[in-house]
């Protein structure tokens, strides 16, 4: 191996840092959004009149149809976990490891919303995988006080086998 | 108006897909789109198009790469930009290339798209970052979790299972061993894929593709240039493009198909296939599927008209794909074996380029005058389909 002290073609690395801080606005629909949940702690979905869907979370406009949504309406607690996965792994800035997210949707909505699953027995992934295949019921559990977060709220099972 | 036959792809030039490269990105262009216009048998003088894909910029952790990656393509005095558009942005600069030479812009374009995505400390944490920051971040979403959001659906839906999944797998790193390019070259079996740690349950690491990095340059022009010539080239016969809504769950219930339906890939590759003149991928010798993942590709299997989505794990149970078969299925091993992010669906491409050829070495699948290859991005809601012809 050639000497890094006199070697002219040793490979020369630059460290660099990215950590720059941003505030991003939630936007008109968002907000309100956010705040039913922390001040009325309800689940809220916003009416498409042109695709006759209830989205939720609550948006301003429907991209399909690309009209403004109309109506706001309440949706839940109760719902059908439609898919899910079971996080295994530890990364970096990201929630620890094992925990379950799934995409739900709740009585009086149209589109599913994603969030933590709480409520399952995790000794056995593939056991829990093939329980959760079945799209069991959940219902809406705040997990804390409301700070007006997507996080405010979780998915806890009805049923558990 | 179909302007299906009026493009060909001449010259592929590709750096080989590793974990890490240690040259620099300028470096790796140049020699990639040194090596395919080489291969294309023309100077840099005689190109007129340089149009670039580089995925998010923080994998690289260089913003806005452009400036400095496309020059290093030639792109000094010529129609020249950036795409990105996720997992797609390899195909999707190649596609904005054809648009311009279909519109007379030019009579010669090199494509190149660029993976850098090693330079970053923490891939996940960077990949959690493309996600919509109101709604969905916190829940700690990446792209690894968002697939295997999708695998369960498939598993619920249609009775796949792990093992299912674990056969592809097993076909693709076969077929991986045969490319010197690719990343992964071990022949993994089905055991050793379902034994592999599980990162994000039901997919496990076996499963997902590596941390890649690579660069894909592909020329293309004119059909008149190169017709007659005697000089190999594959005709671009038929391609389709669409994009869809980007929520994920608000694909869940749609009467016009599912999130895992993969809709936008099905009608493309209706529009492909009709410019075309076949009737499914099934008529082609060679497909490279655009899937990071062993489920993606399963769900590509009914929109490219293999089968009927609720027999995908039938037809993976049949063995249908491998070496010898009547359709190969990633000669090249695909995006499992190797996925530098911002070039895999031009790798695609060009892959299907250079078996139509007759250029793909210890990977050429014998006479084909067929290949399609698709490309599927952001949050699986850009999908392109491509058929080339001998």
């Amino acid at each position: 191996m050639a000497d890094p002290s006199t070697d002219m073609t040793a490979p020369v690395t630059v460290e660099g840092h990215w950590d720059f801080g941003y505030t991003y606005f939630a936007g008109d629909a968002a907000s309100r959004f956010f705040n039913e949940l922390r001040i009325n702690h309800r689940i809220m979905g916003t009416h498409c009149g042109s695709c006759d869907r209830v989205l939720v979370p609550a948006r301003g406009f429907c991209d399909a149809c690309f009209v403004a949504t109309g109506e706001w309406r309440e949706v839940g607690p109760e719902g059908t976990l439609d898919t899910f996965t079971i996080l295994t792994t530890s990364f970096p800035g990201l929630p620890e490891p094992p925990i379950v997210v799934g995409y739900v949707t709740l009585e009086g909505a149209s589109s599913a919303v994603l969030n933590a699953v709480l409520g399952v027995d995790l000794a056995d992934l593939d056991k829990a995988g093939a329980f959760l295949l079945t799209q069991p019921r959940v219902r809406v559990e705040f997990t804390g006080e409301p700070q007006g977060r997507i996080t405010d709220f979780a998915f806890r099972l009805l049923e558990t086998r | 108006m179909s302007r299906a036959h009026e493009l060909a792809i001449i010259g592929v030039g590709q750096t080989p897909y590793r974990r890490r490269h240690s040259g620099s990105t300028p470096e790796l262009v140049r020699q990639a789109v040194g090596d395919a216009l080489a291969d294309a048998q023309i100077s840099a003088r005689e190109v007129d198009i340089v149009i670039g894909g580089f995925a998010p910029d923080g994998l690289s952790g260089e913003n806005s790469p452009d400036k400095r990656f496309l020059p290093a393509a030639g792109a000094v005095g010529r129609w020249s930009f950036r795409v990105n558009t996720g997992g797609t942005t390899g195909i999707a600069a190649a596609y904005a290339a054809m648009d311009l030479l279909e519109a007379g812009r030019g009579d010669v374009a090199v494509v190149v798209a660029v993976e850098r995505m090693a330079q970053a400390n923490s891939v996940p944490a960077v990949f959690n970052s493309i996600f919509d920051p109101i709604y969905e971040r916190d829940t700690g979403l990446s792209t690894i979790s968002m697939g295997a959001l999708r695998a369960s659906r498939m598993m619920a839906r249609w009775g796949y299972t792990r093992e299912h999944w674990a056969a592809v797998a097993e076909r693709n790193f076969a077929h991986a061993a045969r490319n010197p390019l690719a990343q992964i070259r071990r022949p993994y079996t089905a055991q050793q894929v379902l034994e592999s740690r599980m990162i994000a349950w039901p997919v496990s690491q076996l499963d997902a593709c590596p941390v890649s990095e690579g660069v894909c340059a592909v020329v293309v022009c004119r059909a008149g240039r190169v017709q007659g010539s005697g000089q190999p080239f594959a005709t671009v016969a038929g391609r389709g493009s669409l994009s869809d809504t980007y929520n994920m769950g608000d694909r869940m219930h749609r009467p016009i198909g599912d999130l895992v339906d993969a809709i936008t890939l099905s009608r493309s590759a209706r529009r492909a296939f009709t410019e075309a003149g076949i009737s499914s991928a099934r008529d082609a010798q060679v497909v490279e599927i655009h899937a990071p993942f062993t489920h993606g590709e399963t769900m590509t299997y009914a929109p490219l008209g293999f089968c009927a989505a609720a027999d995908g794990p039938d037809l993976v149970a049949s063995g249908y794909g491998g070496w010898g078969g009547s359709t190969v299925l990633n000669p090249s091993g695909g995006a499992q074996a190797a996925n530098p992010v911002g070039a895999t669906a031009l790798i695609r491409l060009a892959e299907a380029a250079r078996q139509i050829m007759g250029r793909a070495g210890g990977h050429q699948v014998a006479d084909v005058r067929v290949a399609v290859s698709t490309g599927q991005g952001g949050a699986n809601q850009f999908s392109t389909c491509t058929v080339l012809a001998g």
